[in-house]
């Protein structure tokens, strides 16, 4: 695809988006002419842009749009919303031609044709309905209103030049135009074989302003341009000036009428004429005697009317237009774009440098820890230097690569407007934290999971309006989605005002599953996350919507792949919140190594809560007292399964991770580093508590500790020896210690 | 109040300064039966400058007063040529004005 | 040579008019719109021409004209509008406003050319 190809593809993309916005908003706000302004631009900029690429499937489809869309903000059609439902669908359709055009296909495939023609059927039915049979032609110049004077009586002036007078308007200078340059360019049409500039409409110099015009010309011009391409010229000025042009071998009496209705005196003009070659003083003289003696008045009685007059008809109703124009309201500025600070930067390129960032930190460190070796403090300053600016540059790189939530959430209003109408229900969502920023290949991953969260929140969150007014809540039902930074992840929140989750159902169906077993006491948290264990589905009838043979499962899958979690929290009856939490960034993180005999061992950063150290951690109890509170822990050398001794002195780092802490006991502690995360190859995706690889300084393999699925075993670990009976699914898969650790890079 | 001046312009002969030379060069008449432009430092003139020209040519016409253009630049001459003006202010020929009698 | 100052919040279009316009060797000042370009005239940026898209974000391209012809040294300048058929009243506004002429969209480049070289000084 060429460069502009590409920007108009990604452009269109932006506008269609912001039109679909916009037509969300038009429903509630029928009235906001901005709005509607906003959806109109955003299609004209498409249909504009379709016409530079020369891609004429969308230039031709998206001018119906265009036309409805005119019509929609002159107010000759009003909203409503079938209405919105036809626009949102051109909006679908837009924006699978615009697929088409990005797939480098000539034409649209059959199927989509057809879809465009009954579209466009739709539309034109509207439009016809308003302006019958002028469907897309609004604009004809009004010079085409002038009708080519045919020539009756008198002899044939001897001459084969064009004959042009025109008499600039007083306002021509203030709109920025030279008349100078007008008749310049006449002259490239062919020759200007004589001109002659009249200046009687200069007043007295004291009545005479200087910055308005007061000439005229007479020109006489040999070309072969049609009389058309002569009008073209001055079609800028064409309403506020006296343009008359008469063709080549035009009949004397049309130079004589055109010397009358000149404001000039006839004489005077004539003289002018005559000057200029376009007619002898003979033929003038002979042609005002003519007209004396009524010859004239007869051809004035003609079919045709005087050109004169077509022109006073044709200003007369320009006239009203240009008041009509001047009293137009003015319009609000609108808020400020902030579109020319930025820079269009293709993904690849950022990821590119992202990934070179990322080398560029694995081989500081390298550098650091040899300078470290050699003991020459100098080296070692330097080097330090150089590792807080690498630092820098990576900050500054991944918050080049970050983006506002704010455009994947508003995608959904579409989707629940339209999975609402089809539900039968009234449901609104609301956003907030839409400017809350994450990492772009982040924000590319969550759309799924999040789709699916929205769809089972309006399918079976959101009780019928029926329902609801039982209950006593408003008919409409509301969905939010609410997004906001904490502690170093960004935490997206889906939530709905609707049922809640059913207790009973859901122990019924996990026991049901053998999620659990029916003497099991879990708490209430455990219980309504147990929503998101395999092959666990709590409506009996499968729905069109949630039903597609994915479940809640799939969701915590695709948010673990992203090292996020997922969890629910319920209050029957008023409502369900599920809330994701996801690290800001999929590339690198400020990690926390630690040490378990030889290998090395990674905990981001943003968990670490402190490290205390502790001698003798004896007993079978796996927490500890830590300032009167109990902290479970786990030992990284037992989980494992690491060989050899622990020393006399362990570290304890404690994590927190949702509001819970766990501590990790290790043998040393290595300080901070920056890490690189590698993912670990499909082999081990299995591994519980294992998030990733990165590569030290030295060429060595760390894993990165996955600090949720930890905390999650210290804790629930801790509950298995309460209550040893209870069948866990998530143990087995944790596994002993990875081959991956030995097998270097 | 028969010795000639001479004013030589040196800005522009175009719409933005129009309200300035207009001024300058009425005055200019004012002062003196027989008026000498010299426009041979006047870059570019335009529309509005040529009707300057014309309307200051009327005037001397009127007041029955002495106007030369004495000096063109490029731009001027071409302009002035252009509009078959050379007559009325072409140069050096003298524009007699219309006789004081 | 001239200079032309290209207003559109198109990208499409900015992009393919600057190249038209410089390869017929004109020097192109861009803005994306209208409050960038008014910086760039409070700037005194030199132009013999500009060209404006007339739907717009924000300030709109008549406000635009209206703007330019408040400023002393813009005052005068040959105001070229983007436009298409369908806009004839925006036309007329345009022109109120204190626009010189227009371009009909989709222009090819002899058209625009041609239209440039009517209006510019």
């Amino acid at each position: 695809m060429d460069e502009l190809t590409n920007v108009y593809v990604q452009e269109s993309r932006e506008q269609l988006a912001e039109m679909e916005a916009r037509l969300l908003r038009l429903e509630q706000t029928p009235d906001d002419h901005d709005n509607i302004n906003g959806i109109f631009r955003a299609a004209h900029t498409i249909k504009g842009g379709a016409g530079v690429v020369e891609c004429h499937f969308i230039v031709t489809f998206t001018h119906f749009v265009e036309n409805l869309l005119d019509s929609l903000r002159n107010s000759e059609i009003a909203v409503s919303p079938p209405l919105t439902t036809l626009l949102l669908e051109c909006c679908d359709h837009m924006g699978n031609l615009i697929g088409v055009l990005a797939a480098q296909q000539a034409e649209p495939a059959a199927d989509l044709l057809a879809r465009g023609t009954a579209l466009t059927l739709r539309l034109k039915e509207i439009l016809d309905a308003v302006q019958p049979s002028t469907t897309g032609q609004s604009g004809i110049a009004l010079h085409d209103d002038l009708v080519e004077v045919e020539s009756y009586g008198g002899g044939v002036v001897n001459t084969d030049s064009w004959h042009i007078s025109v008499r600039f308007g007083r306002n021509v200078l203030r709109g920025g135009m030279d008349p100078l340059s007008f008749i310049r360019y006449l002259g490239s049409l062919g020759e200007i074989i004589g001109i002659e500039t009249i200046a009687d409409a200069i007043p007295a110099a004291a009545d005479m302003d200087p910055e308005s015009c007061y000439l005229g010309f007479e020109i006489r011009l040999q070309t072969k341009a049609t009389k058309a391409d002569i009008e073209n010229v001055f079609n800028f000025v064409s309403e506020e000036c006296d343009l008359r042009i008469l063709p080549p071998h035009s009949n004397v009496a049309d130079y004589i009428r055109l010397l009358k209705e000149l404001p000039e005196d006839p004489m005077r003009i004539g003289e002018m004429l005559v000057r200029c070659g376009a007619l002898t003083q003979g033929e003038i003289d002979q042609g005002l005697q003519a007209q004396k003696t009524g010859s004239a008045a007869t051809a004035r009685e003609c079919d045709q009317p005087p050109l004169g007059e077509i022109l006073v008809e044709s200003k007369v109703v320009h006239k009203e237009i240009v008041d009509a124009a001047i009293v137009k309201q003015t319009q609000i500025i609108e808020k400020k774009a902030h579109e020319a600070q930025l820079v269009r930067v293709h993904a690849d390129k950022l990821d590119e440098l992202i990934d070179l960032v990322g080398e560029l930190v694995i081989a500081g460190a390298s550098a650091n820890l040899l300078a470290l070796k050699s003991r020459q403090s100098e080296l070692v300053e330097a080097t330090s230097v150089l590792s807080r600016l690498v630092e820098s540059i990576r900050d500054s790189a991944l918050q080049l690569r970050m983006v506002q939530i704010g455009d994947t959430f508003t995608r959904f209003n579409r989707v629940v407007r339209d999975v609402a109408k089809e539900l039968g229900k009234e449901i609104e969502l609301s956003i907030s934290g839409a400017e809350t920023e994450l990492d772009k290949t982040v924000v590319e991953k969550i759309g799924d999971p999040l789709m699916h969260l929205v769809r089972n929140s309006l399918d079976h969150g959101i009780e019928s309006a029926a329902v609801r007014l039982e209950r006593g809540k408003p008919a409409c039902g509301r969905v939010s989605l609410n997004a906001y930074h904490d502690s170093g992840i960004i935490v997206i929140q889906v939530s709905d005002d609707g049922g809640g989750l059913n207790r009973e159902r859901i122990r019924a169906k996990a026991i049901e599953r053998e999620l659990i077993q029916p003497g099991d006491t879990l708490s209430d948290n455990e219980l309504v996350n147990l929503i998101f264990e395999p092959g666990f589905s709590t409506v009996e009838k499968v729905s069109k919507l949630s039903g597609r043979g994915v479940g809640m499962d799939v969701v915590r899958r695709n948010i673990l792949s992203l090292r996020g979690t997922v969890e629910v929290s319920s209050v029957e009856g008023e409502g369900s919140t599920f809330t994701i939490r996801l690290p800001l960034t999929l590339a690198i993180i400020d990690g926390f190594l630690v040490g378990i005999e030889k290998a090395s061992y990674v905990i981001p950063l943003d968990s670490v809560v402190e490290c205390i150290e502790h001698k003798n951690l004896t007993g079978d109890r796996n927490f500890l007292n830590l300032r009167g509170e109990a902290l479970p822990f786990v030992r990284l050398r037992e989980l494992f399964e690491t060989e050899g001794q622990a020393p006399a002195r362990e570290s304890i780092v404690v994590v927190q991770f949702s509001g819970q802490r766990a501590g990790i006991v290790v043998d040393q502690l290595m300080g901070e580093f920056q890490t690189v995360i590698k993912p670990l190859g499909r082999m081990f995706a299995h591994l519980r508590g294992i998030g990733g690889s990165t590569i030290l300084g030295s060429g060595e393999v760390a894993l990165i500790l996955d600090v949720a699925a930890l905390v999650n075993i210290v804790t629930r670990s801790e509950e298995e020896r309460l209550l040893p009976h209870r069948n866990n699914p998530s143990f087995s898969a944790l596994t002993s210690n990875s081959p991956a650790v030995q097998s270097g890079r | 109040m028969s010795t000639t001046q001479l004013l030589s312009l040196t800005q522009d002969l175009t719409i933005y300064h129009a309200l300035e030379q207009k001024n300058k060069l009425l005055d200019a008449l004012d002062s003196t039966d027989d008026l000498e432009l010299d426009l041979l430092q006047v870059n570019q003139i335009d529309t509005a400058g040529l009707q300057l020209l014309i309307l200051l040519k009327k005037e001397a016409q009127r007041t029955g007063k002495r106007l030369s253009i004495v000096a063109h630049s490029q731009s001027v001459r071409s302009v002035i040529d252009f509009c078959k003006l050379a007559a009325e202010l072409g140069d050096p020929l003298v524009i007699p004005a219309a006789e004081a009698s | 040579m001239s200079t032309i100052m290209l207003v559109d919040d198109s990208a499409t279009i900015l992009l393919s008019i600057s190249s038209i316009l410089n390869k017929a060797g004109y020097t192109v000042e861009r803005a994306a719109n209208s409050e960038e370009a008014l910086k760039k005239f409070n700037a005194g940026v030199k132009i013999n021409l500009l060209i404006t898209d007339l739907n717009m974000p924000g300030m709109d391209g008549i406000e635009l004209i209206k703007e330019v012809r408040k400023l002393p040294d813009y005052k005068f300048v040959p105001i070229l509008f983007l436009t298409t058929e369908s806009q004839q009243s925006r036309k007329l506004e345009a022109k109120a406003a204190g626009a010189s002429g227009w371009i009909v969209k989709p222009a090819t480049a002899d058209e625009l050319l041609n239209t440039i070289k009517l209006v510019i000084k």
